[in-house]
């Protein structure tokens, strides 16, 4: 029952059962331990990825799903942690114990897609990521910082 | 398994995957592990500790500097999103006086610290604690002779157990690197001077690097090392300045690599079912309706008996292993088992809570018994009695509860985040009756831990597993549900009972405090409380104890965050009978204190650094300006005090705060005065502790509680127990350090305890409604 997914330009084959979720054969199948678990109820945001460019809860989804979709995790974001949204995040040091953020940065890379001057308002509506150590403060200037970035 | 792993990678061996999991900053750079073959399954993990680098010299056990001036620092605290990845080295840093963009983190080796001992010169602390800018706080450290002393991390600890031995191991090679170079040159050491890793001699126009002499100065002991002094803080040039953390860059690219995050050749899966009654245990389990599912290896008993007990399980209950996570996971949801719940069956947070308070009306244990409280009450003009409390609430960390061990019949290798290495590796050899000597903790990062027992019996239960199937390595993972249902202790549910006597004018005469708490550790029931700031000529407080099934350990704010949450609140309901600004109120009763300690009643060493902490927060708030209808301004202040006041840390705050008349609450503005001492560390770790704890605060307020139903946990997972999210944050948080001429005691958590009094208080403003239980989630604050 092998499956073949697209993950960060490569393809890869999959040996799993088709109903386990993306988070899991991301993590045990294919070894992107970049996407974290949480909750497993689509609630906490820690497994975000990019799926055709959309920010999707990967413990929520079904492997076979994301058949034929091109899913972007947080290692295929850049090669070098060169991505706007990385290099902001570094000056404003966002990250505490980082487990989260991942997760965020994957739902800030889809906000910056769609709007790329986001507003707070928006950033208040899209970023749905809980962050126990509380960094949203730097989060929402990090995201603004990644919009002056890839502006220029 | 995927077909497709990059071969480049699949090069690295073991030795050098520990190496690389746990190394970071400066030029490092980060390779993935990917699974070897069946066949490695096997392989000896490599006996010596696995960060000594043969090839780089070893100042000491801090410190290695390799050819290339590359400082390698290791820290013994786990990283848990604190900051002491970057503290840490900053503190041997400053003495070493190495050039710091070349400093690596790694972490230090339990092992070896359960093998070696202190050196004698990191034993002795001088000074006299917190007045002395050169002393320490030595009382925590007593029995802490390994070489790492404590590696707990907890009680926002790091800075203020850490600091004094840190600065002298780097003020011990700093020293030693000196000798070695007045020795190969020939010139007394006292000519040299050392700064950016590069030691120069002047009269001679010689220059060498700490890279090249390093060798050397690695056979170079110092004839009396007793006699090394550490700076004070007025000469620091490098503690104080605001560094990015040095884990950062790993933790925006995935690199990072956490507990749940570990894979080994041969690796097993196991998921765990415990008993949701905690103290129960497992009755029977059927393996045979799981055996043939996919990928099922086999079903463990976790039993709990005097052993696991004592290792801390919370409960029995039963592990799946699997060749996947998921496999393990859903059979073990398949697995029938039948438990025995035990006494703590028939409990509710309704049962317990009428429980607390009619215990809290009972006789209890007196803490504090200033004056004579009856006799005041009698004769005060106003009596005014209120009752608080707070739910049971865990730390909800956002890892879930993992570890990946390998048993063998003579070594316990476990890799995993745990904010007790020392504790996990004494309790693991326990578990497996083999040597402590022959355990070795390979740290990773942690995905958060909020309570010196926050990863609660994670390890422990991995290592059961594990010693069940010896000889393969397996990775215990938690589910969310099993997080925070059976996996962790809760901040326990108390009742306060308060009762003030008021003199004509307002000013409380007498005041009795009955807190019914299951908190009995240490002195968390009264922290805050058996010492108020506030002049209260006649003073009772007394600890009544119930008794309850549920497992309580520490949690970020400690017991100072109830506490304060009682008198913080109280003191505002009593300035607003009298009539008083809040403000003001508060700023008279503490000035009303003697300076001096005295015998007796009210000596207040702190008071006026109270006043001018308050007086700060009140300005820069802009306390008493205008404000829209339905706005108000809530103000609070603690220094999370441990009764002797020997340790803490002030911290006033002013929360500006927005109600709807149909009850909506936003959180619009925070200002925050945070005492500093002598010195941070790092002033943007410590606001980055700020920022954080302000939405930990929040979220305690306004939603967050553990409801028990039979005995179990009812909110097990993030739709039932909320954490606030980025559109509930405040748009302003304002922070000012306040200079004192002490230590302070830490930045974990010192500002969460003024958070929910200071919101309720704004809320008590605009709503006339004074709420005096959290979270808020409960309560309607619709008004007008």
């Amino acid at each position: 029952m092998a499956f073949t997914l697209l993950v960060n330009g490569v393809q890869y084959s999959v040996d799993a059962e088709q109903e386990t979720p993306l988070l899991w054969v991301l993590r045990d199948s294919i070894g992107l331990t970049g996407t974290k678990y949480g909750c497993g109820i689509g609630q906490c945001g820690a497994c975000t990825v990019l799926m055709d460019g959309n920010a999707v809860r990967s413990c929520f989804m079904q492997a076979g799903r994301a058949v034929g979709r091109k899913i972007t995790t947080i290692e295929g974001l850049s090669p070098d942690g060169s991505h706007p949204a990385q290099l902001a995040w570094k000056e404003f040091d966002v990250p505490q114990c980082g487990y989260c953020q991942s997760g965020q940065i994957l739902t800030a890379v889809a906000l910056l897609e769609k709007k790329p001057k986001p507003t707070d308002a928006d950033i208040d509506a899209q970023m749905t990521n809980a962050c126990r150590c509380g960094t949203y403060h730097r989060i929402r200037q990090a995201i603004h910082r990644a919009a002056a970035l890839r502006g220029q | 398994m995927s077909e497709k792993t990059p071969e480049k990678k699949t090069e690295m061996d073991r030795r050098e995957f520990l190496t690389t999991t746990a190394t970071v900053g400066g030029a490092m750079v980060l390779g993935f592990w990917m699974p070897l073959s069946a066949e490695a399954a096997n392989m000896p993990v490599a006996p010596t500790p696995w960060y000594r680098e043969a090839a780089v010299p070893e100042i000491n056990a801090w410190i290695t500097i390799a050819p290339d001036d590359t400082v390698t620092i290791r820290v013994g605290q786990t990283e848990l999103g604190t900051g002491v990845f970057t503290a840490n080295p900053m503190m041997v840093a400053e003495e070493l006086q190495c050039d710091w963009k070349k400093v690596r983190a790694e972490y230090a080796s339990a092992n070896r610290d359960a093998r070696e001992k202190a050196p004698e010169w990191t034993l002795k602390v001088p000074g006299n604690g917190e007045s002395d800018p050169g002393g320490a706080a030595p009382v925590e450290l007593e029995n802490a002779k390994g070489v790492y002393r404590r590696m707990i991390i907890h009680s926002s600890g790091n800075v203020r157990e850490s600091r004094y031995y840190l600065q002298l191991a780097g003020a011990e090679a700093r020293e030693r690197l000196l000798l070695a170079a007045a020795n190969e040159w020939g010139v007394p050491v006292s000519e040299l001077v050392a700064k950016d890793s590069v030691i120069t001699h002047a009269k001679s126009k010689r220059r060498t690097t700490y890279g090249a002499i390093a060798a050397k100065a690695a056979r170079t002991p110092l004839p009396d090392p007793s006699k090394i002094k550490i700076k004070t803080p007025d000469k620091y040039t490098l503690l104080g300045t605001e560094q990015k953390s040095l884990d950062v860059p790993l933790k925006v690219t995935g690199e990072a690599i956490y507990g749940i995050d570990i894979r080994l050749p041969g690796m097993l899966y196991a998921a765990v079912k415990a008993c949701p009654v905690w103290g129960g245990d497992v009755q029977s389990y059927n393996f045979d309706r799981i055996r043939n599912m996919p990928g099922v290896h086999s079903v463990v008993r976790l039993p709990f008996d005097s052993l696991t007990k004592s290792v801390g399980f919370l409960c029995g209950g039963v592990a799946a292993i699997a060749d996947s996570w998921w496999r393990a996971k859903t059979a073990l949801d398949a697995l029938p088992v039948e438990w025995n719940y035990g006494s703590g069956a028939g409990v509710s947070s309704t049962s317990l809570y009428d429980l607390h308070l009619a215990t809290g009306k009972q006789p209890g244990e007196a803490k504090t018994n200033d004056g004579n409280v009856d006799e005041a009450m009698a004769r005060a003009a106003k009596v005014v009695e209120a009752v608080y409390s707070v739910p049971f609430s865990p730390r909800a960390r956002m890892e879930p509860g993992n570890a990946t061990v390998l048993v063998t019949d003579n070594r316990v290798d476990i890799w995993s985040g745990d904010q007790d290495p020392q504790g996990l590796l004494r309790r693991a050899a326990k578990l497996t009756g083999i040597t402590p000597e022959n355990v070795y903790i390979h740290s990773t990062f942690q995905g958060g831990g909020y309570g010196s027992n926050g990863n609660g019996p994670q390890g422990e239960q991995a290592v059961a597993v594990a010693n069940a199937v010896r000889g393969r390595p397996v990775k215990m993972l938690w589910t969310r549900e099993e997080d925070w249902g059976t996996g962790t202790k809760y901040r326990p549910m108390s009742v306060c009972l308060m009762k003030a006597g008021l003199d004509a004018q307002g000013w409380p005469i007498a005041m009795e405090v009955r807190h019914a708490t299951t908190w009995s550790l240490g002195d968390m029931g009264y922290r805050g409380l058996s010492a108020p700031p506030y002049f209260i000529p006649n003073y009772r407080l007394t600890i009544h104890a119930p008794k309850t099934h549920v497992p309580i350990g520490t949690r970020r704010g400690t017991g100072a965050a109830p506490n304060g949450f009682y008198m913080e609140s109280f003191i505002d309901e009593l300035a607003n009978i009298a009539g008083k600004d809040p403000y003001m109120y508060r700023r008279e009763l503490i000035s009303r204190n003697p300076a001096e300690p005295k015998q007796g009643v009210g000596g207040f060493v702190h008071r006026d650094d109270f006043v001018r902490a308050l007086d700060m927060v009140a300005k820069m708030s802009g306390w008493g300006t205008p404000l829209p209808e339905g706005w108000a301004r809530g103000i609070a202040i603690d220094d999370r005090r441990r009764p002797t006041r020997t340790t803490s840390t002030i911290c006033a705050q002013v929360h500006t705060v927005e109600v709807t008349k149909a009850g909506k609450l936003t959180h619009h503005r925070v200002d925050v005065v945070f005492e500093q001492g002598f010195a941070l560390m790092n002033p943007l770790s410590v606001r980055k502790q700020i920022e954080g704890q302000i939405a930990w605060g929040y979220d305690d307020t306004m939603y967050q509680a553990t409801t028990l139903e039979e005995g179990h946990a009812i909110e097990r997972n993030f739709d039932k127990f909320p954490v606030s999210r980025m559109n509930e944050y405040p748009k302003q948080v304002n922070i000012q350090f306040m200079k004192t001429n002490r230590w302070i005691t830490g930045a974990g958590e010192e500002a969460i305890p003024q958070i929910p009094p200071a919101i309720l208080n704004a809320v008590f403003k605009i709503t006339g409604k004074r709420f005096r239980s959290i979270p808020l989630k409960s309560h309607d604050l619709s008004w007008g």
